[in-house]
């Protein structure tokens, strides 16, 4: 949204970038993978990082 | 082996016995190192009959095994990563055709990453499918508040909505215009879908957002596959789309050009 703060378009361009590096793309076996435990756990730093950039909470705030 | 040695590298290269080889993606054969000159980290462009596949040797004990699996835990690690992955991808779109990969295939070594080339004729036909072609991302919210005052005043209720009316009355009102909204969001949806799609090459629609994240309700999560030669086109219809529903309350986001991550990994999965 054009009148976005600039800690939400931040958290919009990471969810729109993240959406697309860790699910879509070609998926190979390469020599090294993530094990399925290894792919949750990139859920899990993923919520810590989108938490991180921002709080939804103060983001609501400041749109108010 | 062509490489690329004018770019910063973002990681430590300890001796070669203890790196592995991250593949970003495959481009055509051919393909100048200087389209990754700029791009943030040291490129290795690894080519083998009709593909390049674009690499960087990373360290083990960074992207080994039980690293890997450590290090995506880590949110700073991941978000510089993910960051770091795109942008070696995004400096040749426009440039060459770009077949996006997943984040995290590595290889023990060059002779691996050959191997997988050799091994993947569907990689070519990908490339040749996706010829020129970028991926387009429009998001479309709603603020249903802009809609329902817009639904209400349509019916002359401006000055009565929550005042003397009866609590029944109002109520119902209510369901009204929630059913309304609903309506409205399933048909802008469809048609803003239909259209878009119709400009392009190819779709996809994606699950909509949840709205404290997405910043709005969405009502659409598009990817389209678009080639130059249609990309006016295809902003066009955005633009027209946007004078009909604004007033509505929805606005349309565009993203992009991105490599087509969206496009790839059906007939090339594993």
């Amino acid at each position: 949204m054009s009148s976005a703060s600039p800690a939400l378009q931040q958290q919009v361009t990471l969810i729109e970038l993240v959406d697309r590096v860790l699910n879509k793309g070609v998926t190979l076996t390469g020599d090294i993978t993530l094990s399925v435990a290894g792919v949750d756990l990139v859920y899990v730093g993923l919520r810590l990082l989108l938490a991180s950039v921002s709080t939804l909470e103060r983001l609501d705030g400041e749109r108010a | 082996m062509a490489s690329s040695r004018t770019g910063s590298s973002v990681w430590s290269v300890p001796p070669a016995s203890t790196d592995a080889w991250y593949v970003y993606g495959v481009v055509p054969k051919g393909t100048s190192p200087d389209v990754f000159a700029n791009a943030g980290a040291e490129i290795e462009l690894v080519e083998t009959g009709e593909l390049t596949a674009v690499a960087s040797r990373v360290p083990l004990e960074e992207y080994g095994a039980e690293a890997l699996e450590a290090n995506v835990k880590h949110p700073e690690w991941l978000e510089e990563k993910v960051n770091a992955h795109n942008a070696v991808l995004a400096a040749g779109v426009g440039v060459t055709t770009v077949l996006p990969f997943r984040f995290g295939a590595i290889y023990r070594d060059e002779e691996q990453v050959r191997g997988m080339l050799t091994k993947r004729p569907e990689l070519r036909d990908a490339l040749a499918r996706l010829d020129g072609a970028v991926e387009l991302g429009v998001k479309a919210l709603l603020d249903p508040e802009v809609l329902r005052a817009r639904l209400a005043h349509d019916r002359g209720l401006d000055a009565e909505v929550g005042s003397g009316r009866a609590y029944m009355l109002w109520k119902q009102l209510e369901r009204e215009l929630d059913e309304e909204v609903r309506s409205f969001a399933g048909s802008c949806a469809d048609e803003s879908h239909e259209r878009l799609a119709a400009a392009a090459d190819d779709a996809r629609v994606n699950p909509a957002q949840h709205p404290s994240v997405a910043g709005g309700e969405m009502l659409l999560n598009g990817a389209y596959l678009v080639r130059s030669d249609r990309d006016a086109a295809f902003r066009d219809v955005l633009r027209e789309l946007q004078a009909r529903y604004g007033d509505d309350g929805v606005t349309y986001e565009l993203t992009g050009p991105w490599p087509p991550y969206n496009f790839v990994g059906d007939e090339e999965q594993a």
